[in-house]
């Protein structure tokens, strides 16, 4: 006869106001093999643990239910609680009563009833509980940061600083991401450059980290402490070891007319190009799509002129595979563009404002470009359509964000702060212009923000009207924007030069394809979904993954680096151990039952499932059978139910246990 | 009477404006649809939509008076089709509002002592021409190339808005008047004013506001280049039309657009006689425009 305890918890109010936890505790007393059932108000906190423990040494329990929260919240914390009394913390387990309860009904009879059943089918299943021991695993001390932008550049040299080796993987020809294209950053005006570009030579230079840019990722196996993923590295055409970075290539292409994306396509550069004068590595690359030696054989002149015959065109993609023991996301962010979106997306362009067909109508990023002092215009403001400096110019917040008639709720958060920048920017290089912005609120919570964006009023004149735009068109050589002023109740008409669009940020476009490559979880926008959001941040709920930047939600640079930081001290305190203890809930294979059908190994999501051939002692073999490798078992249950013969099963949720839980009822 | 050979028939509710003020929308559309064999039988006994008045002062009026004319229209056979903008943006909102709204049509079916039926697909003659005679067939219908006439298409408020309700195209850069006109042999011009407003109803109760609004429409039109304008709204008509005399006196340009109804300048292209156009009620008169370009 078991005898075992059930522990029934209030959660404040939380599961009390709906569930009447004392009737809950009377009844699981009276379950036979219950010795003892209480409840508590905080189960939790440390007088809650503490009865739980005085309780198996005084009542000699061979097991436990704590009736609380869900077990992704807690299960741990008790389990370590039943340890220290002395128990095999395998034996103890949750009852849900409030996600699967009490926050999800409102009778208080029902719910109690509801409660009670939810209990003993936990009190059933433990009774058949076995003591299990955590599985061992080694840690590959070595990190992957995939993003080499400034969250991940942040990320990789903290972890390589603390001594760890890591590989950073990045999808441009250079390092930098957004961050090295912006002109001036706020709420300091420091310039981006300048703070940015020391950052990317160390990662250069840094002996412990190994760069792999013009590269994606292909694939990622294993788990935890123990990942193994592939990279592909992009033919560059140009063999790095070889390239002294002269430039001779690059000024000698005979294509000089290709639109420079760095810039916004507001430049242009050559088919062998490095994208911006500071790039790390500085190795260029030949843009196959637009050289002509790819097009029609028919020039040459880049492998001619390169003194170290570093050029290569029958240079192929490569595939690299490393062993990592932890992985930083640091995918970062893309504009939204007001274009016309195909039919039936669920984020809608913007007709009103002519899909992005009016060429004075730039975005905020457009903008960052022509500000910069190594920007295509050297810093000087001037009109995309016929170069001429802007007098007037109107900017506009809140483009696609906040805009739930165009698909997207949510608010992105940088876009009042460098909106206010913009109009300082502008007022600090055409004197005599007049910057108008158009806003819904002025967002602006963050260490000398407000004072930032007052002063963009107070000192810098610019006139900010609180209102949205309906429609922006093109009238001669002006672009007319008709809005609205909430404040005063009247219809507003500009005439501007330059209207800046400040466009909603979104996740990177293929997202959701790392994702799935990765195994880790993202919400409707495709930004990847943390662990939880107040209390692990930076974790994904998948092990051994850690989020960085805006890649996770919309952030601007001090809470990316933050954020990036936390990243790299998690991947720390996972390599401060030699080995990991992983969770015992995997599944094993019953020999003498299984007829290697394998039906387990076509459904396994983690590829657990091999092959095991039995030998007699001469080494003849006998049959061959399922073997899961304990190691990769991610102990989602899929070949136990699968299995026609009933001979694979997960610990802590066999058949029996689960036919006894269903029995209860 | 429908011709048994048609391949598609309508059951037509030409609504209040087509019978009274906008009679040559009436006559072109009729002209149009036989020319291009399609059936087209008016709607009985039909009743007014109710257009801006009714949802200002009583919703369940305009709602009502929709669902009547639903459920009037079901007696005849075809899909329901609809000329003026705002008659079809009624009974579609009608449709919209009533789909997902137990209580009020319950309340609606208690009015008009009938049940309400949603099923009827309620068609703007753009949707029929582009999407169910298609095209491709308009195109080879067309005796009369509308060649070197510069339109410039209106689309107004109603036609596309609000989101999510009409669906007849994209709703604030819609293309489909372009294409219908375009398969006529006409070019279109490229303009801002496409989608502002008129001033609609203003037109009796402040001028002044008509008078800019279709003021600012008729000089984008005319910076774009436009030789006439190419509407499906009678009240757009009207605020274009017939005020534009009073526009050119108050803003000192002089502007001479003809504002057309897109069933017009179809009908014309596939060979319906312009004295069965209704081009003489016109204010603005468009035979010189027409002459110049050799269509009349």
């Amino acid at each position: 006869m078991s005898r075992i305890g059930v522990f029934v918890c209030h959660c404040g109010e939380n599961i009390s106001r709906t569930v009447d936890v004392e009737k809950v505790a009377a009844e699981a007393a009276r379950i036979p093999g219950v010795a003892y059932a209480t409840d508590y108000k905080y189960m939790c906190s440390d007088p809650g643990q503490g009865l739980l423990k005085k309780a198996v040494a005084e009542h000699k329990l061979d097991g436990i239910v704590v009736a609380a929260c869900s077990p992704r919240m807690h299960e741990k914390t008790f389990r370590n609680a039943a340890k220290s009394a002395g128990l095999n913390p395998f034996l103890c387990e949750m009852a849900n009563i409030r996600e699967h309860c009490s926050w999800v009904h409102e009778d208080r009879e029902e719910a109690t009833e509801k409660a009670s059943a939810i209990v003993e089918m936990m009190v059933a299943r433990v009774k058949k509980d076995r003591k299990l021991v955590p599985i061992t695993v080694p840690v590959t001390k070595r990190a992957l940061v995939i993003g080499g932008g400034i969250a991940g550049i942040q990320a990789a040299l903290d972890i390589a600083d603390a001594g760890h080796r890591v590989v950073l993987v990045e999808r441009e020809p250079s390092i930098g991401g957004h961050m090295a294209q912006l002109s001036e950053t706020f709420p300091t005006l420091d310039c981006s450059q300048c703070i940015m570009t020391p950052k990317m030579v160390d990662v250069a230079n840094h002996p412990n980290i190994t760069l792999h840019t013009y590269s994606e990722i292909e694939a990622v196996e294993g788990y935890i402490g123990n990942f193994q993923i592939t990279v592909r590295k992009k033919a560059r055409s140009v063999i790095e070891e070889k390239c002294t970075g002269c430039g001779v290539c690059s000024a000698k292409c005979p294509q000089k007319k290709i639109p420079n994306t760095f810039d916004k396509n507001l430049g242009f550069r050559p088919a062998i190009y490095v994208p911006f004068p500071q790039a790390v590595p500085n190795t260029p690359v030949i843009d196959r799509e637009h050289c002509t030696r790819f097009i029609n054989g028919k020039c040459g002149v880049c492998q001619k002129v390169c003194g170290p015959g570093a050029i290569d065109y029958e240079q192929e993609d490569r595939l690299i595979v490393e062993p990592v023991g932890a992985i930083v996301v640091a995918t970062g962010f893309e504009l939204y563009s007001i274009s016309e979106k195909p039919k039936g997306s669920p984020i809608k362009g913007y007709g009103e404002f002519g899909h992005g067909t009016i060429p004075d109508v730039i975005d905020g990023l457009t903008f960052e470009r022509l500000a910069s002092a190594s920007g295509p215009t050297g810093g000087k403001i001037i009109r995309p359509s016929d170069g001429k400096e802007p007098k007037q110019v109107v900017f506009v917040q809140c483009v696609g964000s906040r805009a739930r008639e165009k698909g997207i709720s949510y608010c992105s958060k940088i876009c009042c702060m460098y909106t206010a920048k913009h109009t300082m920017l502008y007022k600090h290089k055409v004197h005599d212009g007049q910057a108008y912005v158009f806003f819904m609120d002025a967002r602006t919570p963050g260490k000398s923000y407000d004072e930032f964006w007052r002063r963009a009023i107070e000192e810098e004149e610019a006139v900010y009207i609180r209102g949205m735009v309906s429609r922006l068109y093109q009238k001669g050589d002006k672009v007319v924007v008709m809005g609205s002023d909430v404040h005063v109740g009247v219809q507003v008409e500009i005439e501007a030069d330059l209207v800046v669009l400040a466009t909603a940020v979104q996740p990177r476009a293929g997202a959701d394809t790392l994702a799935q490559k990765l195994g880790i979880s993202y919400d409707s926008y495709h930004f990847y979904s943390e662990a939880h959001a107040k209390l692990k941040p930076v974790e994904c709920a998948t092990a051994g993954i850690y989020l960085a930047g805006a890649c996770q939600g919309p952030k601007d640079i001090p809470d990316t680096v933050s954020q990036a930081s936390a990243a790299a001290a998690k991947v720390m305190t996972l390599f401060a151990r030699d080995e990991l203890e992983r969770e015992p809930i995997v599944a094993k294979v019953n020999e003498r039952n299984c007829v290697a059908c394998l039906y387990c190994k076509k459904v396994c999501p983690y590829g657990a499932v091999e092959e095991k051939e039995i030998r007699d002692r001469q080494g003849n073999l006998i049959r061959v059978v399922a073997y899961v490798n304990p190691g990769v078992c991610g102990g989602c249950g899929t070949c136990q139910a699968s299995c026609p013969s009933k001979s694979v099963e997960l610990d802590g949720y066999t058949d029996e246990q689960i036919m006894a839980m269903i029995e209860t009822l | 009477m429908t011709p048994a050979k048609n391949l598609l028939t309508y059951s037509y509710y030409p609504g209040c404006s087509l019978h009274a003020s906008a009679k040559e929308y009436d006559e072109s559309t009729r002209g149009l649809f036989k020319a291009l064999k399609i059936g087209l039988q008016e709607v009985p006994d039909w009743l007014c939509c109710g257009a801006t008045p009714a949802h200002n002062v009583d919703e369940l009026l305009s709602l009502s008076l929709c669902a009547k004319n639903l459920a009037l229209a079901d007696g005849v056979e075809g899909d329901l089709a609809v000329a003026c903008a705002a008659c079809f943006s009624r009974l579609k909102v009608t449709q919209h509002h009533l789909a997902d709204n137990d209580a009020k049509r319950t309340q609606v079916e208690y009015a008009i002592d009938g049940k309400v039926n949603l099923a009827k697909p309620v068609k703007h003659l753009l949707e029929i021409l582009a999407k169910d005679f298609g095209l491709d067939n308009l195109a080879a219908a067309v005796h009369k190339p509308l060649s070197g006439l510069k339109v410039a298409c209106y689309y107004g408020c109603l036609l596309t808005r609000p989101p999510d309700v009409p669906q007849l195209d994209c709703v604030e850069a819609p293309t489909i008047m372009e294409r219908v006109i375009a398969a006529a042999g006409a070019e279109t011009v490229d303009w801002s004013h496409r989608m502002e407003c008129c001033g609609a109803n203003f037109t009796l109760s402040r001028p002044g506001v008509v008078l800019k609004l279709s003021g600012d429409i008729l000089q984008s039109a005319k910076r774009a280049g436009a030789h006439c304008l190419m509407v499906a709204c009678p009240l757009c008509h009207g605020n274009l039309d017939i005020r534009q005399k009073e526009i050119e006196e108050a803003t000192g340009e002089r502007f001479d657009m003809p504002v057309f109804y897109m069933t017009q300048l179809l009908a014309l292209a596939v060979g319906v006689s312009p004295s069965k156009l209704g081009f003489d009620s016109m204010i603005v008169n468009p035979l010189p425009l027409l002459r110049e370009k050799g269509l009349v």
